[in-house]
């Protein structure tokens, strides 16, 4: 009965989670030392929708047309190259003044915060609708 | 006497589980490689009304129904959708309308609980002679 609320709740966690990754990309924009001592790598969340069916119930219900949602598969670390930046005085840079900063994009991490928080609210509204209903359906024969 | 009220029961079923599959839309709008889910009932419902279009005269009541489905036989279904994406990872979720499908979805469902609420009542005022 409460299975539309559950699926926009695993889609409020999905989000939530993107955004907290987010937040650790624009917090380490410029982290050249991590604890391993590598520069820090952007970190993207990937997501997958909820269906990968391992007992007999999970089987019976995707034939049932059950909606299951989404779920984070993993937080994978984003390989693209650092960034070479020339700045001599930095305790970091290697004998030719590079210092290898980490392969952040403000803006583009600016531009997912956005989408993540957008498809929030999306799903905040969607258990709003299923709640509508819900109360509704009490008031039948009222 | 029940018969509308099964249809109503049907569309509100129909109803709320379409709800369950806009909310897993959603929930899914940033899964890469995902398709839509939709259900479907008002077609199958008025596939089953123009069928009745059709309809054998009865003048005896042991004879058969020729072209009248039974309305109590309907369900809803869950339709998928390979269609087009315009989206590069393959995800064919388009968020706007999936709102407004959400706000369609639940005003129908307002209409139909209340169409069944005062079908309701008539029944009782019927029943209580109008007290």
């Amino acid at each position: 009965m409460f299975n539309s609320i559950n699926v926009s709740a695993s889609g409020l966690t999905a989000e939530r989670l993107r955004m907290d990754v987010i937040s650790k990309n624009i917090a380490n924009a410029n982290t050249t030392r991590t604890v391993n001592g590598t520069p820090y790598r952007r970190q993207v969340v990937t997501f997958e929708t909820k269906s990968e069916a391992q007992s007999f119930q999970q089987h019976l219900s995707n034939q049932m047309g059950k909606f299951s949602g989404v779920e984070v598969t993993g937080i994978k670390e984003d390989q693209s190259p650092l960034k070479n930046v020339y700045e001599p005085g930095h305790p970091d840079a290697n004998e030719q003044g590079y210092v290898l900063k980490p392969n952040v994009d403000i803006v583009t991490e600016m531009a997912n915060m956005i989408s993540a928080t957008r498809a929030y609210e999306a799903n905040v509204t969607s258990i709003d609708a299923a709640k509508n209903m819900a109360q509704r359906a009490l008031e039948i024969g009222r | 006497m029940y018969k509308n009220i099964n249809v109503y029961t049907k569309a509100l079923n129909a109803s709320w589980k379409r709800n369950e599959a806009l909310a897993n839309n959603i929930a899914n709008v940033n899964t890469p490689g995902y398709k839509r889910s939709d259900v479907k009932f008002q077609e199958i419902l008025k596939e089953s009304l123009q069928e009745t279009a059709v309809q054998g005269a009865k003048t005896h009541h042991r004879h058969l129904d020729i072209g009248a489905k039974d309305l109590s036989n309907i369900t809803h279904e869950i339709t998928g959708s390979e269609g087009y994406s315009t989206r590069r990872d393959g995800n064919n979720v388009d968020i706007d309308m999936e709102m407004a499908e959400v706000t369609k979805n639940n005003i129908y469902y307002e209409a139909v609980s209340r169409q069944l609420s005062s079908k309701l009542n008539r029944l009782r005022s019927s029943i209580t002679g109008g007290r």
